[in-house]
C-alpha cells in the first residue's frame, strides 16, 4: 500500500512548509487574542440592559454562526476592498476575517462564563461602591475568564483547524505550501500525508494540554 | 465605493452557455443538499456506532473506537478532504486504484460525501457517548438482569434513551455539516461556495451573489433545523421534558 | 438615619413588598425577622439599593434611594453589607478583598487601606489570615471578613442579610460576638435574622415582617414581652420553643 511513496522530498520542502506553518500559527495566535477580546465585549453587550446594544450584537453572533466559514472569507475578501478603495492581500484579509469570525464564538463562551458567576458576587461587589466597569472588571470578568479557560483553549484548537480554509482566497498557510510544494516536486501524495501529520500532532497536543489544565481546576475546587 | 449594481444578473446567461445564473445557483443548491444528506446519513450510522462502542465494557474495542474518534477529530476536514481525494486512491490496491481514479461515477461528489460523513460521525459519536454515560448505570444493570445481550441492551435501552438526549447537539451537528458541505468546492463539487466564487469572478457581481448564496445557506440551515424539532417533538417520551430520564 | 416611606415592589404581577414604613435612627439597632418569602432581604436590599422598588421613597441620611438622579455607586459606598453566603471574592487573597475597593472606589492609598485592612482583621479575630484564599477558610471565617471588608469602607450604617443562616452552629457565636461588638460600638445596624438571642440582646428595636408587609415594630421589650399582633405571637412561639 505504501509502496511507491517517497518521503525524501520532505526535508528539502522544509523551509517552505515552516513558512506557511508560522503564518498559520500567527493568524491562530491573532484571531484568539483579538477574537476574545471582541467577544468579551460582544457577550458584555449582549447581556446589557440596552436594547440598542443587545441587538446588533445578537444579531452579529447569530449571523457567524450560521454562515458557513467559506462564505465569510470569501464576503469579507470582496468587501474589505470595495470599503477601502484599496486591494487587500489574502493574508491580511485572512486575518480581519478570522478575528471578527471568532469574536462570536468566543463571545458565546465568555457569555456563559459571565452567566456562570453567581449574582452574589454582583452584589457585593456594587454594595461596596462598584460601578458597572468595576464590578465587571474586578469582579465578574476574572472569575468567567478562568472558569471558562480549558472551553475558550478548546475553541482555539477549533480555530487552528479552521484557519486551512484560507486556501480559498489563495493564503500562503500550511495547507498552501503542501498544495504548492507538492506541484513543485511532483509529489502531492507524500506533501498532503506530512502535512495531515503535522496538524494532527499539533491539535492532539493542544488537546492533551487542555484536558491537563481541567483535571487541575478540577482538583482547585 | 465603485461599485456597479446589477440584480438582474441572475436571469442573464453565462457566457458561452445557454444556463442563467440563477440556474446555475439552483444546481448548486441541489449538490449541497445531496453532499449534505449524503454525509448526514452515513454520519449517524458511523457515529451511533462508534460512539456506542466506546461505551462497552472492552478495553480493545473502545481503543480503536476512540482511536477513530481522535483521528478524525484532530486533521482540518478540507485536509482530510486532500488526503480523501489525492492521497487515498493512491494507497488503494492497484486495480481499485485505477478504478478509482477514472471509472467511479460522480468522483468528486462520493469522495466528498464520504469525507464530510466520517468527520461528522467522529463528532456524533462523541455526543452519542455523553448521552449513553449520562444514563444511570442501573438502566444497564436492569437490562442486563432481564437476560438481553450486549447488542439488545444498546438496541433497546440505551441508545433510544441517549439519541433523544442528544437532540440539541445533535441538531445544531445538522446545521454543522450543511456549512461544511461547502468545503467540497476544493475538489471541484459544483455545490454553492463553488458557484459563489466562479460566479462572483466572471459576472464581477460578488456582492449580488454572496447574498444569494449566504442566502440560501440560511434557508437550508434553517429547514433543517425545523426538521429536527418536528422529529425531536414526535419522539418525545412522554413525562419528560428534555426526553430523556 | 434611614427612612422607609410607603414601599412597595412588584415582581411582575406578583407583590413582594406592600406599603412598608420605618424610621432607624443613628446609633439603632434593628432586627428584622418574619417567616420566609415574608419579604425581609428584599427590603433590606432595597435600602441600598441593589433592588429596585415601584413605589415609595428610601432615604439614607437624606439622600433618596429610588431617585434616578442618585449617583448609588457613591451611595453604597457609605452603607455596608453583609451576605447571607459571605460573597467574598473567590479569586482574590483575604487581604486583596479588604482592599480592593477602598482603593478603588475610595480612591485610598494601597498603604493605607493594607494598614486598616490588617487592624479590621484584628478586630474581627482573624489577625495572620491575610494572606489565605476564601477557599481556604470555613464559613464562620469568611463571614468574619465579609463583615471586616464592609467595615474597611468606614461606612455610616450596615446591612445585614441573614448573616448567620448559611453557617453551621459551632460558627454561629463567632460571628455574631463581632456583631455585637459592633452594635456596643455605636454602629447603626439593620439586621435580618432568626437569632432572636442576639436580637434580645443587643436590639434597640424589633421589625416582624409577614407576607411583604411589616406587621409589627416595637421596641424589644414590648416585642418579646406583649406583642400585639396574633402573627408575631405564632412565630415567637415557633422560634423560641428551639
Amino acid at each position: 500500500m505504501f509502496g511507491g511513496l517517497d518521503f525524501s522530498v520532505v526535508p528539502a520542502s522544509l523551509p517552505f512548509i515552516a513558512d506557511g506553518l508560522m503564518f498559520s500559527v500567527n493568524l491562530t495566535v491573532v484571531a484568539m487574542i483579538g477574537g476574545i477580546v471582541i467577544g468579551t465585549l460582544l457577550a458584555m453587550a449582549r447581556l446589557s440592559d440596552f436594547p440598542m446594544l443587545r441587538a446588533p450584537a445578537t444579531f452579529y453572533v447569530d449571523a457567524m454562526r450560521s454562515i458557513p466559514l467559506l462564505m465569510v472569507i470569501l464576503w469579507f475578501f470582496l468587501v474589505i476592498p470595495l470599503i477601502t478603495g484599496k486591494p487587500i492581500g489574502a493574508e491580511k484579509s485572512a486575518l480581519i476575517t478570522f478575528t471578527a469570525f471568532q469574536a462570536a464564538f468566543y463571545g458565546e463562551i465568555m457569555r456563559a462564563g459571565i452567566q456562570g458567576v453567581s449574582r452574589g458576587q454582583v452584589w457585593a461587589g456594587q454594595a461596596l461602591g462598584m460601578n458597572y466597569w468595576r464590578v465587571m472588571g474586578h469582579v465578574v470578568l476574572p472569575q468567567a475568564f478562568r472558569n471558562m479557560l480549558p472551553v475558550l483553549f478548546t475553541q482555539t484548537v477549533i480555530l487552528f483547524q479552521d484557519t486551512s480554509l484560507v486556501y480559498a482566497i489563495g493564503a500562503k498557510d500550511l495547507l498552501k505550501a503542501a498544495d504548492i510544494a507538492g506541484k513543485n516536486y511532483n509529489r502531492p501524495v507524500e506533501m498532503y500525508l506530512f502535512v495531515a501529520a503535522i496538524y494532527f500532532a499539533i491539535c492532539l497536543f493542544l488537546s492533551w494540554l487542555v484536558r491537563r489544565l481541567q483535571r487541575r481546576i478540577a482538583i482547585l475546587r | 465605493m465603485g461599485y456597479h449594481w446589477n440584480w438582474g444578473i441572475f436571469l442573464e446567461p453565462i457566457p458561452g452557455g445557454d444556463e442563467t445564473y440563477l440556474d446555475w445557483l439552483i444546481s448548486g443548491l441541489g449538490w449541497t443538499v445531496a453532499v449534505s444528506l449524503t454525509a448526514w446519513v452515513l454520519g449517524l450510522v458511523v457515529g451511533v456506532a462508534m460512539g456506542a462502542l466506546r461505551t462497552v465494557n472492552n478495553r480493545w474495542v473502545v481503543a480503536l473506537a476512540t482511536g477513530y474518534v481522535e483521528l478524525f477529530r484532530n486533521i482540518p476536514l478540507l485536509v482530510q478532504l486532500f488526503l480523501w481525494f489525492f492521497v487515498v486512491p493512491e494507497l488503494l490496491p492497484k486495480g481499485l486504484s485505477l478504478w478509482v481514479k477514472q471509472d467511479l461515477p460522480a468522483k468528486e461528489f462520493v469522495t466528498a460525501s464520504i469525507c464530510l460523513g466520517l468527520f461528522t460521525a467522529a463528532r456524533i459519536a462523541e455526543q452519542v457517548r455523553a448521552g449513553i454515560q449520562s444514563q444511570a448505570k442501573g438502566q444497564r444493570m436492569a437490562a442486563q438482569a432481564l437476560g438481553f445481550s450486549g447488542f439488545q441492551t444498546y438496541r433497546f435501552v440505551l441508545l433510544p434513551v441517549a439519541l433523544r438526549l442528544v437532540m440539541p447537539p445533535l441538531t445544531s451537528e445538522f446545521m454543522n455539516v450543511i456549512k461544511n458541505s461547502s468545503v467540497a468546492f476544493a475538489i471541484g463539487v459544483i455545490e454553492l461556495t463553488f458557484v459563489a466564487r466562479q460566479m462572483q469572478e466572471e459576472s464581477e457581481q460578488g456582492i449580488e451573489t454572496y447574498l444569494a448564496v449566504t442566502t440560501l445557506y440560511f434557508i437550508c440551515a434553517y429547514l433543517a433545523n425545523r426538521l429536527m424539532k418536528v422529529i425531536e417533538r414526535r419522539t418525545q417520551i412522554p413525562g419528560t421534558v428534555g426526553g430523556g430520564r | 438615619m434611614i427612612d422607609i416611606n410607603g414601599v412597595s415592589k412588584w415582581y411582575g404581577e406578583f407583590q413582594v413588598l406592600t406599603d412598608c414604613a420605618t424610621r432607624v435612627e443613628k446609633g439603632e439597632v434593628v432586627v428584622v425577622c418574619g417567616p420566609s418569602g415574608s419579604g425581609k432581604s428584599t427590603l433590606i436590599k432595597c435600602v441600598n439599593g441593589l433592588e429596585a422598588f415601584q413605589k415609595g421613597r428610601i432615604e439614607v441620611d437624606g439622600i433618596s434611594v429610588g431617585d434616578p438622579a442618585t449617583n448609588l455607586p457613591k451611595l453604597r459606598a457609605r452603607v455596608g453589607m453583609v451576605f447571607q453566603h459571605f460573597e467574598l471574592f473567590p479569586h482574590m487573597s483575604v487581604l486583596d478583598n479588604l482592599t480592593i475597593a477602598p482603593v478603588k472606589v475610595l480612591g485610598r492609598s494601597r498603604e493605607q487601606a493594607v494598614t486598616k485592612a490588617k487592624a479590621l482583621l484584628d478586630r474581627v479575630g482573624l489577625a495572620g489570615h491575610a494572606a489565605k484564599f476564601p477557599g481556604q477558610l470555613s464559613g464562620g471565617q469568611q463571614q468574619r471578613v465579609a463583615i471586616a471588608r464592609a467595615l474597611a469602607m468606614d461606612p455610616i450604617c450596615m446591612l445585614f442579610d441573614e448573616p448567620t443562616s448559611a453557617l453551621d452552629p459551632e460558627m454561629i457565636s463567632e460571628v455574631l460576638d463581632v456583631m455585637v461588638l459592633l452594635a456596643k460600638e455605636g454602629m447603626t445596624m439593620v439586621v435580618v435574622t432568626h437569632e432572636m438571642g442576639f436580637a434580645k440582646n443587643v436590639a434597640h428595636r424589633v421589625i416582624f415582617m409577614d407576607h411583604g408587609r411589616i406587621v409589627e415594630d416595637a421596641p424589644k421589650e414590648d416585642f418579646f414581652g406583649r406583642p400585639h399582633s396574633e402573627r408575631a405571637q405564632q412565630f415567637l412561639a415557633k422560634i423560641l420553643s428551639h
